[in-house]
């Protein structure tokens, strides 16, 4: 009983209480705005689902044909273009029909057979396909071209092989490479594994920044700030606990995501130690919610705020690997994503969800996050005690 | 609706705007600044994939092919591995991306005129990068098979290089890129953005408007006015609108001045297709607006109607056209879509009205439905 009474009366006990306090305000008045909860809850799960659906390769790029020849080798050729990358939309006669489909985003390819094809093909005459692509959107564009290059040039092969009488067994006496392929981690590389991943990362960088800014910056904008500077709470209370029910939040969206969208529904091998990716999660969120309590600090009310949210989190996202690959970016930007936290999520999140990796592969990284982490986070803190003096 | 009200109420709103000097400073600067991050920031050229080699032949023909990987700009060679093992632990810990092992006596059983399979081992991770790391290696393997054939056709066929050469591609391809001959990727990922950036803004910049009088309570002003409900909804969005319409002009000026992509469209067509588009954006917002009660639902509602379909189903970064059929529907239920068409159409393709009108149509109808749904919606009575 005394050691009881010593405890409720020690300062550090009272501390812990009213954290605890706080932090269930914090949750509650969360939970009680119906909109909020049901925006979190859908991000978490549907639009997951939604981005998982979404297919980042060429998939069915329409293809029309301008075939002036009309042969077995033009009709071979043309019927090379199937799906999954292409499909063919049907046949034009002149090439101003060909423009006004490219024009009008109705075709992506327009393939063009001279006369003669298969007359020079049997007379060992070179010959000239041509090909137009949309270029519109030069990732399809480039993809588009690629393909068709590696679809013409396969067939000019087997042309070429039969032509020497080389087909299947005479193959073997032929010095070649045979090229293949062992694709890691997600042997059939369905999109979904990726997209939906990449998904969660940048809902969980999004909530991560904007919760507690909100949550800082409304008892700002609605003056309770007042009440609680008066109250017997230190600004490292009012500001911890907001940031340990935003993470609990998200942690527990996570969970639901990880558990139903990303195993349940998308089948995907969960391979690495789970608590280690909820340990990472965590870290991640209190470095991005250091951002978000840096924010509220420079921003009065809840619209400055968001629009600086916007302002740093979309160059966080969209530069760090999520959606493009970090290698190509620029030498500037490239060295600059070192300083994105982000960086160093992806790189754990895709380590310990799909490779199986554990620590000592991953440690470097978690080195990174952790001190960024923390340097962003006293950054925040810092700032927003600093406002209260 | 008198226009005098509605003016006074627009200049009430411009001047809180005005007095606001970190939000109205915001709402220039917040597109400006995404327009230049993005614009020298996203690359989708996949380029500098991270590998290593694990060489168990050693010999002339092996480094000969091994170069050809590591001399290629699309490859960044990361060294020499000395078992699969290290493979793998390279590749989980995303130090390389893929690793090609040429096996023993490579070039013994080729100089014997005998195929041998070479392997390639590619992390999966990043399906895309995948793919196009995939046909990378295949270019450089079939380049190679082509060298390797035709000195093996002269040898046998007894004919010179050049008509060895020409027997072994028989059909030669003129490629041609249309409205970007270069392809330059700035020049879609500029109009992109300003599809982006002109869904994302506006709908902050006026669900927070609005909201703020909601959670404030300044509303109540309105609700015992006169104002009727269409006064009230066109005054408080007109300056939205037009401080969209001023950004729509910035942010043109800069894809054209500061990215160098080239406009041979209409600007008159393309600046009204524009306005339809801020203002049916804004319409976004104003629908978000009425069913959030404080501004951080406002904010969070706003993320979940825009960010998400602008970055996947606008075509900034996947094609519509590569979508399955759920997808592609969903693309057209958000007025991204049309726009990325519109801008895509204006600055590379030159197209103007007489192509375009199904998207502009479909912009007006998005814009009329946004505001019809929101003006019966917003009630001067509060419910119980």
């Amino acid at each position: 009983m005394r050691l009881l009474a010593r405890i409720t009366e020690g300062k550090s006990y009272h501390w812990w209480v009213r954290m605890v306090a706080m932090t269930a305000k914090e949750l509650l008045q969360l939970g009680r705005d119906t909109v909020l909860v049901c925006a979190v809850l859908y991000l978490f799960t549907l639009d997951i689902m939604m981005a998982g659906g979404v297919k980042m390769d060429l998939n069915q790029g329409a293809v029309v044909v301008h075939d002036s020849d009309h042969s077995m080798a033009s009709r071979e050729l043309i019927y090379r273009f199937q799906p999954p990358y292409f499909k063919l939309s049907g046949e034009i006669l002149n090439e101003k029909e060909g423009i006004r489909l490219l024009d009008q985003g109705e075709a992506l390819v327009v393939l063009d057979i001279p006369p003669k094809f298969q007359h020079d093909i049997l007379q060992g005459k070179p010959t000239a396909v041509q090909v137009q692509v949309e270029a519109s959107n030069t990732v399809l564009g480039t993809l588009a071209a690629s393909y068709s290059a590696q679809i013409i040039g396969q067939y000019g092969f087997d042309v070429a092989l039969q032509r020497m009488g080389l087909t299947g067994e005479g193959l073997e006496t032929v010095p070649m490479l045979d090229d293949r392929h062992r694709v890691w981690y997600n042997p059939n590389q369905e999109d979904a594994w990726f997209m939906s991943i990449s998904e969660l990362l940048t809902v969980i960088t999004i909530l991560a920044m904007m919760l507690p800014a909100a949550a800082a910056v409304r008892e700002k904008e609605r003056g309770t700030i007042e009440q609680l500077l008066v109250s017997p709470l230190t600004p490292m209370q009012i500001m911890l606990s907001k940031v340990i029910s935003m993470t609990l939040v998200i942690l527990i969206g996570t969970a639901v995501s990880v558990g139903f969208v990303l195993y349940g529904f998308f089948e995907i091998p969960i391979k690495g130690s789970l608590p280690l990716f909820f340990l990472v999660t965590a870290l991640y969120t209190f470095a991005m919610s250091g951002l978000g309590l840096f924010i509220s600090t420079i921003s009065r009310n809840l619209a400055q705020a968001a629009m600086l949210v916007i302002m740093i989190m979309m160059p966080i996202i969209l530069l760090s690997g999520a959606w493009t690959p970090p290698e190509a970016m620029p030498d500037g930007i490239r060295q600059a994503m070192y300083l994105s936290p982000l960086y160093y999520y992806i790189e754990m999140a895709y380590g310990i969800l799909l490779k199986g990796a554990g620590l000592a592969v991953l440690w470097d990284s978690l080195l990174g996050l952790t001190l960024l982490g923390s340097v962003m986070f006293m950054f925040g803190v810092g700032r927003f005690k600093r406002q209260f003096e | 609706m008198k226009i005098n009200r509605v003016k006074t109420l627009a200049v009430k709103e411009w001047r809180e705007i005005l007095r606001d000097r970190l939000f109205l400073s915001l709402a220039f600067v917040v597109p400006i600044s995404m327009m230049l991050v993005f614009g020298y920031g996203i690359k989708m050229d996949v380029e500098n994939i991270p590998f290593a080699i694990l060489d168990q032949d050693r010999s002339a023909m092996s480094r000969d092919y091994l170069h050809q990987f590591i001399d290629s700009r699309y490859f960044d060679y990361k060294g020499d591995v000395a078992n699969e093992d290290e493979i793998g632990h390279l590749i989980a810990g995303s130090k390389i991306r893929f690793a090609i092992i040429v096996p023993p006596k490579f070039q013994e059983t080729l100089l014997s005129g005998r195929p041998i399979a070479v392997q390639s081992l590619i992390d999966g991770t990043f399906p895309f990068r995948t793919s196009t790391s995939k046909g990378y290696v295949a270019a450089i393997n079939n380049a190679f098979n082509a060298q390797l054939l035709t000195a093996y056709i002269s040898q046998k066929m007894g004919v010179t290089a050049e008509q060895s050469a020409a027997f072994m591609s028989p059909i030669k391809i003129q490629l041609r890129y249309l409205y970007n001959q270069e392809v330059k990727s700035i020049w879609s990922i500029a109009p992109a953005m300003m599809m982006f950036i002109l869904l994302v803004t506006p709908p902050f910049l006026t669900a927070l408007g609005v909201v703020r009088e909601k959670e404030s309570g300044s509303i109540y002003n309105i609700y015992s006015s006169t104002v009727t409900r269409g006064e009230f909804l066109t005054g408080k969005l007109f300056p939205y609108v037009a401080i969209s319409c001023i950004n729509v002009v910035f942010l043109w000026l800069m894809a054209i001045f500061a990215f160098g992509a080239p406009f041979k469209g209409d600007p008159v067509f393309f600046f009204i297709a524009s306005v339809i588009y801020v203002t049916c954006t804004t319409g976004i917002g104003l629908l978000v607006s009425l069913f959030a009660k404080t501004q951080v639902s406002a904010m969070m509602l706003t993320v979940v109607v825009t960010i998400v379909p602008a970055v996947l189903y606008s075509g900034l970064l996947v094609p519509i056209a590569s979508m399955d059929a759920a997808s592609q529907f969903e693309a057209h239920l958000f007025p991204a879509m049309y726009y990325t068409d519109i801008a895509l159409g204006s600055f590379l393709k030159g197209i103007g009205m007489e192509e375009l009108w199904t998207r502009v149509a479909a912009l007006l109808l998005y814009t009329i439905i946004l505001w019809l749904v929101s003006y019966n919606l917003f009630h001067k009575r509060v419910k119980a």
